[in-house]
């Protein structure tokens, strides 16, 4: 497994957000986790990343514990996280937002070419290169944030509702861009409340309820649940 | 007249020099740390202690006590991070208030270690830029206004151009996101902070021989720096340095005609105005730097 997490809690106060989540994640798939407002889907990302600190249980990357440590030390250990609401540095331009994802990362030759595969990927923002993050459309401040976790050369992308208030043309263009990373061998944890988009993206799913898994299963298999219809497919 | 409005010009230019030295660190170091550092003026005033201490007192070369001066406050700097900032992190509050608590600790310290008197320090250079018969530039103030230029440009190519310039302004901008970019926030916020007051070291090491030097002469300073950095939009490292020309000009100005009171009270008045018109400052957002 590259990722594992083991029963592990997050609370915030008194409010437990957490309660005993364990997941695993192997080496080329995307797993996704869906659920309500609140489940605690971001808290799980979160968590992974050592933003948000446990109060029980363990994470483990390729064997190792890496609960605990500071955000940019997870992040150094080849996982990338694209948050909630994007977090582009508003006032930095486009280019200076993906070299900053490269932070960690010496050999400027590497960088230059990768920066090129990125505007490959999103010819929309080599044309905006030189612009302030701020002045982006959503949909351009999410290929941003993708490209810019792009540029740390993950082992491991974290992702947090990436099609999140997005024109519906634009959701099927990061869809695309999600199966082209995984395919490009990068495993992706998908977090999303558009459960349609993610279970057909996905290869495994998790089904989070206040804090704890209450269903997981090969994602074919989940879109075919009648409670998982019920409840997130509207069906 | 036009000739007057010409040397009030040079002392204004000269005035925003230092005066933008201080504001941009007070800036860099909210900006990274999100705290307001009280004790910004004090560390002004080390720098011209430097100067007192090495420069009057041993005759170490001016040259090379700028360069101890700059260091050996950004190190003072660096001592406030690890002893009052990181331990206060969480805590905004917590952090203006130890703030304040290190600017009497170090007027208290350089009271007892040079007494309270003024202190002149000798003319580091006499010489004076005569343009005509009343407008004169002391060469010392053009070295000051040429410092600034250049600290500042510095600075900039330090923020535009470089990896940890990159990641001092995304620390600044979303501290949660840089750190997801491998970003470590203590390394920047160190490095804030020796920037920040090293900057305003050298902006007393460079006044202190155009100036009296005393343990409280942090205060006036300071109080610029704030409607300085409230006018420019906190924040915004430009609108510092736009915002010290401008107050600069208008305090000199004031200052020449009527007298520094009522220059202080225009100041204020001018920044309250500001603060009605446009309550993000001139260049402010509604994010941070
Ligand atoms: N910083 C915080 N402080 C206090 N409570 C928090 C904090 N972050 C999350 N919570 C609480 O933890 C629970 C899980 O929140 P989380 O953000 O993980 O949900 P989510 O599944 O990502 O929801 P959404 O779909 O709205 O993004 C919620 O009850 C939320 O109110
Ligand atoms: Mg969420």
């Amino acid at each position: 497994m590259l990722l594992e997490l083991r029963r592990i809690e997050v609370n915030f106060g008194k409010v437990a957000a957490l309660r005993g989540v364990s997941m695993a994640v192997s080496a080329s798939s995307i797993v996704t986790i869906i659920g309500a407002n609140g489940a605690g889907k971001s808290t799980t990302l979160r968590a992974i990343s050592g933003l948000a600190p446990l109060n029980g249980g363990e994470i483990l990357f390729r064997g190792e514990r890496i609960d605990g440590l500071f955000p940019n030390k997870v992040a150094s250990k080849g996982i990338a996280h694209v948050p909630e609401g994007r977090r582009v540095f508003p006032e930095m331009s486009v280019e200076e937002n993906l070299r900053t994802g490269a932070f960690l990362r010496q050999g400027s030759r590497d960088i230059e070419k990768d920066l090129r595969s990125v505007f490959e990927m999103f010819p929309r923002l080599e044309e905006r290169r030189n612009r302030n993050a701020k002045t982006l459309s959503g949909g351009e401040q999410q290929m941003l944030a993708i490209g810019r976790a792009r540029m740390s050369k993950p082992a491991l992308l974290l992702m947090d509702e990436p099609s999140m208030g997005l024109a519906p043309v634009v959701v099927d263009e990061i869809a695309l861009t999600i199966k082209r990373i995984a395919s490009g061998g990068v495993p992706v944890v998908l977090v999303e409340q558009n459960a349609e988009l993610a279970l057909n993206l996905a290869d495994y799913a998790y089904v989070l309820e206040n804090g704890t898994v209450s269903l997981e299963g090969e994602a074919g298999r989940l879109h075919d649940d009648d409670h998982v219809k019920a409840a997130y497919l509207g069906v | 007249m036009i000739e007057l409005l010409a040397q009030t010009g040079l002392n204004s230019l000269y005035a925003a020099a230092y005066l933008s030295l201080v504001a941009v660190g007070l800036v860099l170091i909210f900006g990274v740390m999100g705290v307001i550092n009280f004790a910004h003026g004090e560390l002004f005033m080390l720098g011209a202690y430097v100067v007192v201490a090495l420069y009057s007192g041993f005759g170490v070369p001016y040259i090379l006590v700028a360069a101890i001066g700059l260091i050996f406050v950004g190190c003072i700097g660096i001592l406030m991070e690890f002893t009052i900032f990181r331990p206060l992190r969480d805590s905004p509050l917590g952090g203006l208030v130890a703030s304040i608590g290190f600017l009497l600790i170090a007027q208290a310290l350089v009271s007892m270690g040079f007494g309270v008197r003024m202190e002149h320090v000798p003319p580091v250079t006499q010489e004076v830029i005569v343009f005509s018969e009343k407008v004169r530039l002391p060469l010392q103030r053009l070295f000051v206004i040429l410092a600034a230029v250049m600290f500042l440009s510095l600075l900039w190519i330090f923020l535009r151009r470089t990896r940890f310039g990159w990641a001092l302004r995304a620390s600044a901008q979303d501290a949660e996101a840089a750190a997801l970019q491998g970003i470590s926030i203590r390394q920047t916020s160190l490095i804030a902070m020796f920037v920040g007051a090293g900057l305003a070291g050298i902006a007393g090491v460079l006044t202190a021989p155009l100036i009296s030097v005393g343990p409280h002469m942090g205060h006036a300073v300071i109080v610029a720096a704030f409607i300085v950095i409230i006018v420019g939009g906190i924040g915004s490292l430009e609108g510092a340095i736009v915002a010290s020309v401008a107050y600069a000009f208008i305090h000199t100005i004031v200052t020449t005609f009527w007298d520094g009171v009522i220059a202080d009270i225009t100041g204020l008045s001018l920044m309250l105005l500001v603060l009605i018109v446009r309550p993000t400052g001139l260049f402010g957002t509604t994010d941070r730097a």
